[in-house]
Formats: C-alpha cells, structure tokens, sequence
C-alpha cells in the first residue's frame, strides 16, 4: 500500500484535498469568530482609556461605562478638533467606518497621516507623530468632567503608552496610566504602581505664571507641591521618560494649543 | 605533635566504614587546614610545591584584609558624615545596639573608632550571614557528593560580602549566596568545574531579583533618609564635572572615601593587594593587564569619538579606574584561576574582554552604571572559547612547523 | 485501556517531553509569568497535539511518504490558527499576552515529534490520548515554572494576592528576576534536577570522567 501512497497521482491528491480541507476550517474559524474579535478589541481599548484615566468602574460594564464618552479627532499641527472633511478623509485613508475606532499607533505610520519629527521637536523619542488624535470627552449635560488625551514616549527600554485624563478646568491632572510598556519590573514598571499612579492626582499643569510647570523630579516632591512628582526610585530614565512625554504631550507643540483654545471657550 | 595524634585518632571514625563516614568532608576540611594534606601523586613524574590551592586561598582571603577595614571605616564615615549633616538619621535597631557594644555610638565623623565600629557592625553581619549560609550549602554538597570542602569558599564568601551595598538586607545576602554557590557552583560539580565566577553569580542574581536593594541612590550609605549617588551614577549626569561636584576628588576615590559598595571603593587598598597577590603569583598579571589594556583603549576610542548628549563619552581612563567596582573587580574577580581563561594569550584576551565590556556597559548602556559584574560574567562564558582557540593555533603553528 | 492509561500518564514524569526530551522549552520562558496566562497556553497546547494527532492518524495510511512532513505541518498549523481565533474571540485578555506565542505552537517541537513518533503509527484513539499525555506532561512544567514566577515574583496566583508586596504597603518584597524569561531557564533546571534525583533512569550518561590524579596514602 505505501508503494502506491508515493505514485505522483495520489501525492498530489492527498495534497489537495487536505490543503482544501483545511482551507475551509480555517477561514470558517476566521469568519464565523470575526464579530465577537472585533467587538473584543474595541471594548479593550475603551476599557483602557477608562483605566488608564482612572474611571474604570469593575462592576459596572465598559461599554455602559463609556456612553458617557465621546470621541474627538483632533488636528494636532494646529490645535483645534478635525472638521468634517477631515475626518472623512481619514476614515477613507484608514479604512474605518466609525471614527471612534481611530488607531492613532496605526496613523503615526503612515506617511499620509504623519510627519516625522526632528531631534529638536522631538524630547519624548516617538520619531514620527500622527497628524490627528482621537481624544476623549466625559460630559454630564453640557459640563465636561474630563478630558481624556492619549500620550506615548519612551522611557528606558521600550515606548510607554497610556492616557492622561484632565479635570473640567483642564489645567488639573485627574488620573494617568500606561497599558503598555517593556520598562524594567521592579523599577521602571513601577509606572504601574497604583501609589505612584495616585500621585498625580490633582497636580496643575501650569504655574501661576502660566508656564508649564509640571515634573517629575529626581527623588521625592515636596509634600504640598502642585506641580512636581516623585521619581521612581532606582529609574531615573523611565521616570526623565515619563516626565519628557507628559511635558511634550500637554505642551504648546501637542495638544497644548487645544487646551487653551478649549479654555478660553469655555471662558 | 599532640593535635595531630588526636587528628590520626579521630581519622578512623570518618573514613570510608567509620561512624561518622558522612561527615567525612568536614574532618578533612579541618585537618588539611591545620595539617599539610598527606595524598601523594600517584601517575608519571613532578614537582610538587608547597603552597597547595588551599595556601592559595588563604592568601587571597587575607589579601582581601586591606579592602575589608578601609570597607567598614567608609561606610561609617559616609553615614556618620550625613548624619551629622543631618542628611539623615541612624536606623535604629540591634544595629544601633552592636554599635553601642563596640564603643562607637558616637556618630561622629571624625572619630576614626566611630566610624569603625558603624561599618563593623554592617559588614560583619553581612558577613557572617555569607559565611554560614554558603557554607552551608558547602558542607551539603560536600556530604552528599562526598567530596571536599573546599577552601575557594572562604574566598568566595569574602568577596561576595564585600560587593553588597552596606544597607542589604541580611535574608538578601543569604539568598544571594546560596544562588551564588548551588547555581553558580554546586550543580556544575563544585569548586573547579564552576564556569562562572560564584560570588559574582551571586550578586547578579540579586542585582536583577532585587534591583530596588542594589542599585540606585539610597543603598550606598546606611543611614534612614539619606540618598547619595555614588561616583559612577554622577557621571552618568553629567561626566567628570558632576562626580567632582558632587565633592568627589580624584584622590577622594582613589582613596576610597565615596559612595560604593562596601569593600570596592578603595582602589588604593585593592591594587596594594594586587601587588601582592601577582608577586606571589596567585593572580595572573596577564588577566590584570588585559583589563587594564583593554578599558584604556576603550576609553580612549570614546573620548576620541564623543557624544553631545553621553557626558560619559568623555571619562577619562584614570577616573573609570578609581569609581565603581572596576579595580576590585580586576584584582579579584577577572582573575579567579577556575572561570578565567587558562591559556596564557588567552589571558590577555580574557582581561581585554573584560576591559572593553565594561567601559561599554558603563557608557553605552544607559540602564546599569555599572558594567564590572556584568563584563567578567560576559567574559567568563567566553573563556572556554578563548582557550579554543588559542590551543588550536598553536597546534596549527606546531603542524606547520613539522611539515 | 491500560494502553491508554500508559500513553496518558508516561509523558508527565517518566517521559516527560520538557524534562526528559528537552523540547519545547522556547515558550516555557516566555508565557509562564502569570498562572493564568499558561493555563491557556497549556490548554492550546494539549488542544493542538492531541487533535493533530488524531488528524495525522487519521490519514496515516493514505500520506506520501516524501510529502508526510509537510502534510503534519499543515494539519498543525490549521489547528493553531483555528485555536488563535477561538482564544481572540473568548479570551481577549489572555490572548493580548500570549501575543506570538499561540502561533508558535505550530514550531513547538513537542507537537511536531508526536505526531512523527506516534502517530504514524497508531490509531486515531490511542493517538488522541498520547496528544493529551504529552500536552499534559508540557503543562506540568509550565505550571509548575508559572507558579513559582507568578507567586515569588508578583506574590500573586491567578491574580489574587497572596503575598502582599511592599510596594503596595504590605510586607512581600517581590523577586524581580523571577519576571524576567531567563529565570524559567533556573526553574526548568533545577525541575530537572528534581526529577531526575527522583528517577535515576533518566540521568545521562557522562561524557567525560575526570580521574583522579592524587590518590590518599592513610597516614602522614
């Protein structure tokens, strides 16, 4: 029997018909598991901003918890949100059909929808920016409660990514957290830490002056500081990261211009 | 002769068939420290020398003396000098007690036996702690595999005490240890057979377990509150111009009186011990002057390239050798007899190795200030290779030669 | 049916295809740092050998020789992607962390050797349970690897806590290095060792023996 398993005729059957076989399981698993992927991967990039903004409620779902959010694609070069004809061009560039999934990791790579940024503009080592941000709006009524913007830099060993979420008077720091980092455990991972996480809380992101003032320093903050924050100890260069991405993300050359244009519309 | 009939008495119980057979390994211990060990070659000719691997031992653990109390004075005088600063507070504890029990509770940093008796009661400790628990581990080994324990342990120990920072936590350095000596040593088949250096192996495994405990600003003096760089992490700010800021000399360093971890900050201590020990022929010139050779010109090929943004590009050679572990590690790490190369070209390349890592560790790599650990564990794992393939071109030349 | 038993229960100790085989130890380092994490990555591993083996035994009489790696290969990896998208669509969380890995399983050489060695050459059934024995002697390890990791190094297991950290204000002093992959490599070791001073059998044989060159003369 195997002399005739190795005739060129049954070799090539016994190939085809398993590669068509197993062809049709595998795309049956693709398409059938599809809409259950999909819908997985948003409710973890909402349940991200929640919790990386500290809003994340665990008992209460995230899509319910997220109703309360909207989502804004703002135009970073000149600070003000994406209007219409925008966005439109980026969901035909992206391929989206729904705006809120803009994947601005996605964006900062392609050359239509991203700049590459020299040394000088560049403290938070990110290479090249996407030109549009999706950022986020917790409203009750027509009050904003909070204002929820994606940053991203590197640190020692890898790019941190994560959110910082302002208050209603966007000038104070109501939560911040990474979802994903490669920084060292015990010493840079300690961005994680939910004590150190606290400890942003209610900072201000400028001086009375008006200057951007907020820092993470080298060792402890004195206790009644508005604007320093502890360094990690033992990581220095994870926490000269933090400190460089959140300074470049709220300042004048990221969302800062947005801020105040915000603020003195709200005004 | 009245010890050595005791020891003749005794030596029936322990050998092969007596009562204590398994504990074996421990007579011997003791009685080929005391007594010259009787085994005599039994193959083809040769001279055999008086200093044996145990004298060798011997001699390297008391070389380790000089760098030892000039260890326990800095580390007083570091912590008694911030606490008279008021940079921070003693800890209190059975520390502060054993301080007391030794005479030096003053605190007082220009008291030579306050200073003393602080770094005693740290590094003693430390100390004690290595001893009993690798020696432990030592003797279980020994009883188990029935072979002898051997006396690289009283090196071994004593240079694993004397890399800690002087704050470890005492279940820190008996676990460090343990690794040290089971993983590092043991499991490969003890004393000889060990691929890696063990003290090192030991403090790498903490330095990575625990980097919170050994590295970073407050570690290096053992005082409550109190953070200090040490020289290497200065420069790391900001070049020679940051370590002498920070109220650091060339001779302050040389001499040893800066941040470090206890017996590594003297390079004057250490290299005195060096001479001795490369008289005596202990430890091999030639791994000394690789490193050496190795970081000059390493060093060199950095200040000559340089860096806006690295102000360790430009640290001149001579102040890498007197911050951090660099001459500590040359004198007694680079050259353990059983990790180094045994060729001698391939000790050169050895030492160079070890020479070039470090310096590339130390300014390239932004995350360790420190590379001497890491650059001798790097290089222990390619010693096997050196001596590859130094042996096979020599046969190479040899057959050359022939045809 | 002892037959079965027999191909059950010989991989998790006696043949153990981590301890005794050396193989697929490539993911043990990487996804053991949570229990949770593993327990899937277990599951898609005995989910995978034990259905390409029946699969490869199904068809063993009808396969090329010439082409019959191959046709393992293909087998192997269609069940790996199918396992993919089944751990994407009910496991997001754990299947963000397992990243890669999932995929790799078609070159975890454990799947691949069983269905070489085994079942070539025997039924589907008997093949089904050397795919589930060999996939649980893998998940011994890696449990056993995970535990250690995730409860030394996080003071966690299964995300609860057990060991309260320091850093979170409890007494637990994490072990960093246990986080790191190369500390699998420790663990896996000294689980060999383990076994191995437990079943003698299983000790290699020397390649070398250095002899004594001193030997002891009884008296001074």
């Amino acid at each position: 029997m195997s002399a005739n398993n190795d005739s060129i005729q049954k070799t090539l059957i016994v190939a085809v018909l398993l590669c068509l076989v197993c062809s049709v399981i595998v795309a049956g698993a693709a398409v059938s598991l599809k809409p259950l992927q999909q819908a997985n991967k948003t409710e973890d990039m909402k349940k991200n901003i929640l919790a990386a903004a500290g809003l994340l409620d665990s008992s209460k779902s995230v899509t319910e918890q997220f109703e309360q959010v909207t989502t804004r694609i703002v135009n970073l070069e000149e600070g003000r949100f994406a209007t219409e004809a925008e966005v439109n061009d980026i969901k035909k560039l992206m391929g989206l059909n729904d705006i809120s999934k803009f994947d601005q990791r996605k964006a900062s790579q392609m050359p239509e929808l991203s700049d590459k940024l020299a040394g000088s503009e560049d403290p938070a080592s990110i290479k090249r920016r996407s030109k549009y941000a999706a950022v986020y709006l917790v409203q009750e009524g027509d009050q904003l409660e909070k204002l929820i913007l994606p940053i991203h830099g590197y640190g020692l060993w890898s790019t941190l990514y994560g959110f910082i979420a302002l208050k209603g008077d966007l000038e104070t720091i109501a939560g911040l957290g990474f979802y994903e980092h490669g920084e060292t455990p015990g010493l840079g991972g300690e961005v994680d830490n939910p004590l150190w996480k606290a400890k942003w809380v209610g900072k201000e992101l400028h001086n009375e002056q008006g200057k951007l003032a907020i820092e993470v320093i080298k060792g402890e903050a004195p206790r009644d500081s508005e604007h320093k924050v502890d360094g990690l100890s033992g990581a220095t260069l994870t926490s000269r990261g933090v400190n460089n991405l959140v300074r470049y993300w709220v300042g004048e050359q990221a969302f800062g211009t947005l801020l105040n244009q915000m603020k003195s519309q709200g005004a | 002769m009245g010890l050595r009939s005791t020891f003749d008495n005794m030596a029936p119980h322990f050998e092969k068939g007596g009562k204590y057979e398994k504990l074996y390994p421990l007579y011997e211990a003791v009685d080929t420290g005391l007594f010259h060990p009787p085994n005599v070659t039994n193959n083809t000719s040769h001279v055999r020398d008086g200093i044996d691997l145990k004298r060798i031992m011997i001699t390297v653990w008391i070389c380790t003396f000089p760098a030892m109390f000039f260890g326990m004075y800095n580390i007083g005088l570091q912590a008694n000098e911030a606490i008279a600063a008021g940079a921070g507070t003693a800890i209190e504890g059975w520390r502060e007690m054993l301080i007391a029990l030794l005479g030096g509770g003053g605190h007082n940093p220009a008291s030579f036996w306050d200073n003393f008796a602080f770094g005693a009661a740290y590094f003693l400790p430390v100390y004690a702690v290595t001893f009993a628990v690798g020696g432990f581990w030592e003797v279980l080994f020994a009883v188990v595999r029935k072979h002898e324990v051997n006396e690289g342990f009283f090196v071994t120990s004593v240079l694993f005490a004397l890399i800690l920072p002087p704050s470890i936590p005492l279940w820190q350095v008996a676990l460090g240890i343990s690794f040290g000596v089971v993983i590092g040593k043991e499991i490969f088949g003890g004393t000889g057979k060990n691929f890696l250096n063990p003290a090192l192996t030991g403090r790498a495994f903490l330095f990575f377990a625990y980097p919170a405990d050994l590295s970073g600003n407050s570690v290096w003096t053992a005082v409550d509150g109190f953070s200090g760089a040490t020289p290497l992490s200065n420069a790391q700010e900001g070049g020679v111009q940051a370590i002498i800021d920070g109220g650091v000399t060339w001779f302050d360093a040389f001499f040893g009186t800066i941040q470090g971890s206890m017996g590594e900050t003297s390079t004057l201590a250490i290299l005195l011990a060096g001479v001795v020990l490369m008289g005596m022929g202990i430890a091999s010139w030639r791994i000394v002057l690789g490193v050496f050779v190795g970081m000059v010109a390493t060093t060199w090929l950095f200040n000559f390239i340089g860096s806006d943004t690295n102000p360790l590009f430009a640290v001149p050679w001579y102040w890498h050798l007197v911050i951090g572990g660099f001459a500590f590690g040359m004198i007694f790490m680079a050259t353990d007899p059983v990790s180094a190369s045994m060729t001698n070209t391939g000790k050169f390349y050895f030492g160079a190795l070890i020479g070039l890592m470090v310096i590339m560790i130390r300014v390239a790599n932004p995350a360790y200030p420190e590379g001497m650990m890491l650059a001798i564990l790097f290089a222990n794992l390619f010693a096997p290779l050196i001596d590859h393939f130094v042996v096979q071109s020599n046969i190479k030349r040899r057959v050359a030669r022939v045809s | 049916m002892s037959e079965i038993k027999n191909v059950l229960t010989e991989p998790l100790f006696n043949k153990n295809p981590i301890a005794l085989q050396i193989l697929g130890i490539c993911s043990a380092l990487a996804v053991t740092t949570s229990l949770q994490v593993t327990l899937v990555m277990c599951l898609a591993v005995i989910a995978v050998t034990s259905f390409s083996n029946v699969g490869v035994s199904l068809i063993r009489n009808h396969i090329p020789n010439n082409i019959r790696i191959i046709v393992q290969m293909i087998i192997i990896a269609s069940l790996v992607i199918v396992v993919d998208q089944v751990l994407k669509a009910f496991a997001y969380e754990i299947s963000k962390q397992l990243s890669v890995f999932v995929g790799l399983i078609i070159t975890n050489c454990i799947v691949m050797g069983r269905a070489e060695a085994f079942a070539m050459k025997n039924g589907p059934v008997l093949s089904f349970f050397d795919g589930v024995g060999n996939g649980l002697g893998y998940s011994v390890v890696l449990i056993v690897v995970a535990t250690i990791r995730e409860l030394f190094g996080a003071g966690k297991l299964l995300g609860v806590e057990i060991l309260p950290l320091v850093t979170d204000g409890g007494w637990y002093q994490s072990n960093g290095l246990l986080l790191l992959p190369p500390s699998a490599f420790f663990i896996i070791g000294l689980f060999i060792w383990a076994l191995r001073s437990w079943k003698k059998d299983q000790v290699e044989e020397p390649d070398f023996k250095i002899l004594p060159n001193t030997e002891h003369s009884g008296g001074h």
